[in-house]
């Protein structure tokens, strides 16, 4: 029972969900143990969810399909929550600072439990169309979804850094990282996804014109994409060259994270298009 | 890091208040938000489709606005392009404008230093040492490896040592390579072709039907399908399209190759992709005369075969997959000088007609399916220029995360008449990872005078 690839994925769910409670006791109540606690929790969580997408990959095989687990709207939400708590824990082995991760592990443990729970999200494993019969399909989705789970945490960074801007020196908020390497490491979260989100449009537009004969068609998915790097084209230039810092940037990070889950979601559900098979059934 | 804007008068642009405005970067978020929210409406409103549907969703007045702002082909309009364009002016402008001043940041000599500006440095430290010689040339060489610049400086000797200069021009690489990507598109809109062939099996084609006027482009060769294979999953969704094509060049064969989806053959720069299928009727009717000779016609839906001995043609006007149970076609008999007729088959059950004085038996003996590829053609020679461009944009962006402007200063001397050593050290970015490579310095500086805190 334990071995299969969707009950150790929805596993996973309580698994992150129990280290943002974690992190969050942690934070409040100033127990670095709980914090530690916290870490290890996300840690196994990440494990058994590795050990659940590579089940699920040998599976598809099984089933004769034989495809890595990235081809619908189900196996995208489990690779953003996987991909986020990755650029997650980079982030705090780099740092030493457990509080990012109360804001980032929500994340991850709201977009599995939307991937298990949720009725419009299937879970069985379906045979790839011939659309998306291409090396190029790992290469966009990872590309893509790293920019996704960067922005989702510079996302989390952002509203740090507005509570932090209420300026209190005691309590809580003075356990969040100083200002100043908020305003910094959500500049860098944000370039980093910025990178990857134009790799990610890079390697699509590769794979458009090798399926379609076009590498950019103003596909809903494509345009929003397009709006997103823009939004975050904006934050960038506003700090470059204008000096825009702090909350400005930190408004722009959460308007930026906004367009990304449309870019995500609201384009299978509102829009139809090219990426139709995102789609919820 | 800042880059100091253009509202600096480096060259007295600032006198021509036209240039002022298009060097801004104000006009370049301008375009950012504007591009970004014009993009929208295009997400929202159904593009390429038939004019009257919009007439039908929206009601006249909208139909209006969206004809008169050409809504419907939104990314096509004269006024998209026109912002995107001016997008391009606007980052050309900005290079040309920037160019002195990255030019002149990249020249600027700023290793020679007083000590008081040391101790200003964003980042430094001040360590008392026991004597002037217990920092050696060599000790100096082990913090920073040659080739270091050093000066004679206020009782002392000032070291230094800067990299990643040249990572200024970065964020040049950047934008440079966005106007290879326009240009790129450009290049491709002006001297591409985009065009569909729908053709069937066991058929040749020497012409493509362009996607947007309709009319025929000539391919330069023939294109000859072979069969076409539809296959599916136990689930019934698609498993696999593949079209068998054969090119050939004056009658002769030159190139064969089985297309797929994500599978496209090339030739002579042009490049054909599966994009759909048709299924359609093959219908086989036979003819008997009353003499007993038999003649065997298949044909599609609307073509027009003839029995040349008889002097009779016979057409497909309509077919029916299943009525009362079975296949029926609505047959064309005539080209025999008598008035033409119509008359109705069902599939096995032979009917007479009579033309002059001939009597005729005749029945649909056979329906198949016989299949047409749908087939994407494409030319277009600023592909590559596009995936140039995207490689420099990589590139670019790869120098401007990775690549920081460094420099370290290491002064030994006398301050305030005691051996001190200062070390100070800037970064334009990456500042958090300065600070540990700053900080490990210091520790390596420590360890080795000995000196603790």
């Amino acid at each position: 029972m334990i071995f299969t690839s969707s009950y150790l994925l929805s596993l996973t769910t309580f698994i992150y969900l129990g280290a943002a409670v974690l992190y969050l006791i942690a934070w409040v109540f100033r127990v670095e143990k709980v914090g530690l606690l916290g870490t290890f929790a996300t840690g196994i969580g990440f494990l058994a969810q590795t050990a659940g997408i590579l089940l699920r990959w040998v599976e598809s095989y099984q089933m004769g399909y034989g495809h890595a687990p990235l081809s619908n709207l189900y196996e995208s939400l489990v690779f953003f929550s996987w991909m986020t708590i990755l650029v997650y824990l980079f982030l705090e082995f780099r740092l030493k600072n457990r509080v990012i991760g109360v804001f980032s592990t929500p994340f991850a443990s709201l977009a599995m439990a939307y991937a298990s729970f949720s009725p419009n999200v299937h879970d069985e494993i379906q045979p790839l169309i011939p659309a998306l019969k291409s090396n190029w399909l790992i290469a966009h989705v990872v590309t893509c979804f790293l920019g996704y789970s960067s922005f989702a945490i510079a996302c989390g960074m952002g509203l740090m850094y507005l509570m932090k801007s209420k300026d209190y020196t005691t309590g809580l908020l003075s356990r969040l990282p100083s200002q100043k390497n908020l305003d910094e490491l959500m500049h860098q979260t944000i370039f980093f996804g910025f990178l990857w989100l134009s790799v990610g449009i890079i390697t699509g537009a590769v794979w458009a014109n090798e399926a379609w004969g076009t590498y950019w068609s103003w596909d809903p998915k494509e345009t929003w994409s397009l709006i997103t790097w823009f939004v975050y084209a904006i934050a960038l230039h506003a700090r470059f060259v204008r000096g825009w810092m702090g909350k400005k940037i930190a408004y722009l990070s959460i308007i930026g994270f906004i367009s990304v889950i449309f870019t995500y979601f609201g384009v299978n559900f509102l829009l139809s298009g090219l990426h139709s098979y995102g789609a919820p059934r | 890091m800042t880059i100091p804007t253009s509202s600096h008068p480096v060259s007295g642009n600032s006198k021509k208040p036209f240039w002022h405005i298009l060097t801004s970067v104000r006009l370049a978020i301008s375009l950012f938000i504007l591009l970004a929210i014009t993009s929208i409406i295009g997400t929202l409103i159904p593009q390429g489709e038939s004019l009257h549907l919009y007439l039908e969703k929206y009601g006249p007045s909208m139909f209006q606005v969206i004809k008169v702002a050409r809504l419907h082909d939104m990314y096509n309009s004269w006024w998209f392009i026109a912002l995107l364009l001016l997008f391009a002016v606007n980052l050309v402008a900005c290079t040309i404008n920037r160019f002195p001043i990255i030019s002149q940041l990249y020249k600027k000599d700023t290793s020679l230093q007083a000590v008081e500006r040391l101790l200003k440095m964003p980042h430094s430290f001040v360590l008392s040492l026991p004597s002037a010689a217990s920092f050696s040339k060599e000790d100096v060489n082990k913090i920073l490896p040659a080739p270091v610049l050093s000066y004679d400086v206020e009782n002392g000797r000032l070291f230094f040592k800067e990299s990643g200069k040249w990572s200024y021009w970065g964020v040049y690489i950047l934008h440079t390579s966005i106007l290879i990507i326009l240009a790129g598109a450009l290049i491709g809109a002006i001297w591409g072709f985009k065009g569909q062939i729908m053709l069937a099996e066991g058929e040749k084609v020497s012409e493509a039907v362009e996607r947007f006027t309709g009319k025929d482009f000539p391919l330069g060769f023939e294109l000859y399908c072979e069969k076409f294979f539809v296959d599916f999953y136990d689930t019934g969704a698609p498993k696999e399209f593949r079209s068998d094509l054969v090119i050939f060049e004056s009658g002769k064969e030159v190139l064969r190759k089985s297309i797929r989806v994500n599978e496209p053959l090339s030739y002579h720069g042009l490049t054909f992709y599966q994009s759909s299928y048709d299924a359609m009727p093959l219908i086989t009717f036979t003819i008997t005369s009353a003499d007993g000779k038999k003649k065997v016609l298949s044909l599609p839906v609307s073509e027009k075969i003839s029995w040349q001995e008889a002097g009779l043609s016979v057409g497909v006007m309509q077919f029916l997959p299943n009525i009362h149970g079975g296949q029926a076609a609505h047959v064309w008999i005539g080209d025999d000088g008598f008035p033409p007729e119509a008359i109705w088959f069902l599939k096995g059950a032979e009917k007479e007609f009579r033309r002059g004085n001939n009597i005729y038996k005749a029945s649909i003996t056979d329906v198949e399916q016989r299949y047409m590829t749908g087939l994407q053609v494409k030319k277009d020679p600023g592909v590559w220029v596009v995936w140039l461009g995207c490689a420099g944009m990589l590139l670019g962006f790869g120098v401007v995360f990775w690549v920081a402007h460094r420099r370290i200063w290491l002064w030994v001397g006398e301050r305030n008449g005691r051996p001190t050593l200062i070390l100070a050290g800037r970064t334009n970015k990456n500042n958090m990872q300065f600070e540990r490579f700053f900080d490990e310095m210091e520790q390596k500086i420590r360890t080795m005078t000995g000196v603790k805190i």
